[in-house]
């Protein structure tokens, strides 16, 4: 018995006067695909993704916001503690310092610790980049027209699936850290499961008070929501909280206890060198970047503003947050994190319980109020 | 099941001291430190040295507190050979030490602060001990190690403008700390760190001997430049900063009142300096005989004992040093921590192993 082997419907040759380009076979479904790569609609799509992978938000920007980001945080650094900073690398002021740095990074060699397992070892710092650079696909930037936004993955779901892939990162230390087979990199992995209790219960409830007032898990429709009044006016509690548990998710000082410097050394991350380390690196300013961009969707209007390109707005007040999350670094010390689990469940989930009890009060009002 | 973790040598925080600590989840058991990695052998280099050779030597056993140690060295050598130096360079002697202290305790702030990641205190602590070690620089001729205290006076005389530059110093460093109380003291983070971390009792600070700012800061009130005094300090009016509490923000609060004090000393020693040489003729040899002096270093009390057999080099010299018994202290408090309280701990002690191994 022989399978049924569809046969090749007759293309249209793309160049008129060429034979038709010899397409391979391909059983049922993968035929379809086949067919639809050879459509003018394939390019349209290929366009389209391409330039937002590789211009905006993808690869282009993220560069270019990571060697903005890196050179704002140390010459805000060093301003604070009454220094220069970065000055000599670059046109001005060291702007180059990051590709200096890079490049440093590349000619280092990439060491295997003896005993590490070699596969999660070298796994790890790809999957926390890939992971950082994946929320970057479900964020609306700016609307393109009626109902249509500038996102590489729309989906009605898009906070949800954001939440529930941040608690993917503290796995991927675990793995690093126990990878290492090094007392403080199992350290700092059982560190960041600690710190996962601590802020994850409040960042879901604060994000759930600004979804409860939008009515919706969509980015976008919250952004839109927010044409009237900006959410941090009702939701500023929630704002505080959302803030706090973020950065402790993002690991930014004075709540980056998993990689503690002083207490061990570099946490899961103690033992990469070279590049491996710079995307670590890279990764915690990618994480920047998404955390700068949710607050801005959440709570502080999205792309709304006057005058300017929707997109300057979002970009402007994305820098303004990256700023926030950065400056902590040179006002406060690190907690300990003990004194972070007390913070995260005495003090940030009752204030964000209060936040979510304001947001329903506000929801039944709305609805009884004659519009 | 503990696990031994080496705290030590390739650390960003721990400098040349290993602590082994004995680890259980985040807790740590028990701490075993392990001494003698810049062990130099100072004690028995004295005995091939000539007298005064040995002043730049002795120095070098506390960096960052040089002529404290230089001071302490004299004292003992001067003792035995029963001179009195000039009054003039006793004064001088005490600009000297306390703006070694001032520098030693910027240090120990500063390093404090950067155990819970606070560059912010780290750099501007560092950068006002700058200024300090340019005063010593313009009186000594050096800024770290100064080798300005010998046995019989002091090397030279004040420089000119130096009246004048120290108080323009004093006067912005006295503004400066008052920054310092804002940002670091009254910082909630700070203190959420360090208050309550490392409590050593009374009794216990007493039964360790611990010493210098970590005995005062658990309620001892003794300080060897009031109850034994030595070059001027009997002249000057200074008070001794006592507090109770004896916790890791205490210590930290005791050296930052111990800077305000000193940059008065310094305010007085410069107002009442008496005219007269520097420096006096000391014996060639030292005569037979044994002594024991001691005085208040930036870290604690520093003890010298010194036999002379009348050659002109030292018979015996013992430096009982301040670090070193103030690491009993760190031990016995470092046990049934959090391993984020081992850095705090051992950086509010003010515990240099240059000193401890010597």
């Amino acid at each position: 018995m022989s399978l049924p082997i569809p046969t090749p419907s007759p293309l249209e040759p793309l160049i008129p006067g060429l034979p038709p380009l010899p397409l391979p076979v391909l059983p049922p479904p993968l035929n379809k695909l086949v067919e639809f790569i050879a459509t003018p609609d394939f390019i349209k799509l290929a366009v389209d993704l391409g330039l937002k992978l590789l211009l905006f938000p993808g690869l282009t920007f993220i560069m270019l916001y990571a060697m903005l980001a890196v050179w704002a945080e140390r010459k805000l650094h060093a301003r604070i503690h009454l220094r220069i900073g970065p000055y000599h690398v670059g046109p001005i002021l060291g702007l180059f310092q990051l590709v200096a740095d890079g490049i440093k990074l590349l000619g280092k060699e990439i060491i295997t610790p003896k005993e590490a397992h070699k596969l999660g070892y070298h796994l790890a710092p790809l999957l926390i980049m890939v992971l950082s650079m994946t929320f970057l696909a479900f964020i609306p930037y700016f609307p393109i027209g009626e109902g249509r936004y500038w996102t590489i993955y729309y989906t009605e779901y898009s906070l949800l699936v954001i939440l529930a892939l941040t608690s993917l990162k503290p796995f991927i230390m675990i793995l690093a850290g126990w990878a290492s087979n090094n007392k403080y990199t199992t350290m700092g992995a059982m560190r960041a499961a600690f710190q996962l209790l601590a802020y994850e219960v409040p960042l879901m409830l604060s994000a759930a008070s600004v979804v409860m007032l939008a009515g919706s898990f969509d980015l976008a429709k919250i952004a839109e929501a927010q044409a009237g009044m900006w959410y941090i006016v009702p939701c500023f509690l929630g704002f505080i909280v959302f803030f706090v548990a973020t950065m402790a998710e993002i690991c930014r000082r004075p709540l980056d206890i998993i990689t503690a410097e002083q207490e061990i050394v570099f946490g899961p991350w103690t033992e990469y060198t070279g590049m491996e380390y710079g995307l670590i690196m890279m990764a915690e300013y990618v994480d920047v970047a998404v955390a700068s961009f949710l607050v801005t969707m959440l709570f502080l209007g999205g792309w709304h503003g006057p005058g300017l390109h929707p997109l300057a707005w979002v970009l402007i007040k994305m820098g303004v947050m990256s700023v926030f999350f950065m400056i902590g670094r040179s006002v406060w010390p690190r907690l300990r994190i003990d004194q972070l689990l007390d913070a995260g469940w005495r003090k940030l989930i009752p204030v964000s319980l209060i936040q979510v009890v304001i947001a329903l009060l506000l929801v039944q009002a709305l609805k009884v109020m004659p519009a | 099941m503990p696990v031994r973790v080496a705290w030590g040598i390739q650390h960003p925080m721990s400098g040349h001291l290993t602590l082994y600590l004995d680890v259980d989840g985040d807790y740590v058991i028990n701490t075993e430190p392990d001494v003698g990695y810049t062990h130099r052998g100072l004690e028995k280099t004295a005995e091939y040295r000539h007298f005064i050779q040995f002043v730049p030597i002795i120095e070098r056993a506390c960096n960052f507190d040089a002529s404290n140690f230089a001071l302490g060295y004299a004292r003992a050598v001067e003792a035995l050979m029963g001179v009195e130096v000039p009054e003039r360079a006793k004064y001088l002697r005490v600009i000297a030490a306390e703006l070694s202290r001032i520098m030693s305790h910027l240090y120990a702030q500063a390093l404090l602060s950067m155990t819970g990641g606070f560059e912010t205190m780290t750099v501007w602590s560092a950068n006002d001990r700058e200024l300090i070690l340019d005063l010593l620089e313009m009186l000594t001729g050096a800024r770290v190690t100064h080798t300005y205290i010998v046995p019989g006076g002091v090397r030279a005389d004040l420089p000119e403008g130096f009246k004048g530059r120290s108080e323009e110093v004093l006067s912005y460093l006295e503004r400066r700390i008052w920054d310092y109380y804002k940002m670091l003291f009254q910082n909630k983070t700070f203190q959420d760190r360090t208050m309550g971390v490392g409590v050593l009792s009374r009794e216990e600070a007493i039964e360790l001997g611990v010493t210098g700012p970590n005995l005062r800061a658990s309620g001892v009130d003794f300080d060897t430049r009031r109850d034994d005094p030595y070059a001027a300090y009997d002249k000057l009016d200074f008070n001794v900063v006592v507090f109770k509490e004896g916790d890791s923000y205490t210590r930290a609060l005791v050296r930052f009142y111990e800077i305000a004090e000193s940059i008065k000393i310094i305010r007085q020693a410069l107002k009442d300096l008496p005219e007269g040489p520097v420096k006096c003729k000391v014996p060639p040899a030292l005569p037979k005989g044994e002594v024991y002096t001691r005085v208040e270093t930036g870290r604690g009390e520093l003890g010298i004992y010194l036999v002379g057999a009348g050659g002109n080099r030292p018979y015996r010299l013992k430096i009982s040093a301040p670090s070193f018994r103030n690491l009993m202290g760190l031990i016995h408090l470092c046990r049934d921590v959090p391993m984020g309280d081992i850095p705090v701990i051992y950086y509010s002690f003010d515990i240099l192993l240059l000193d401890v191994d010597r």
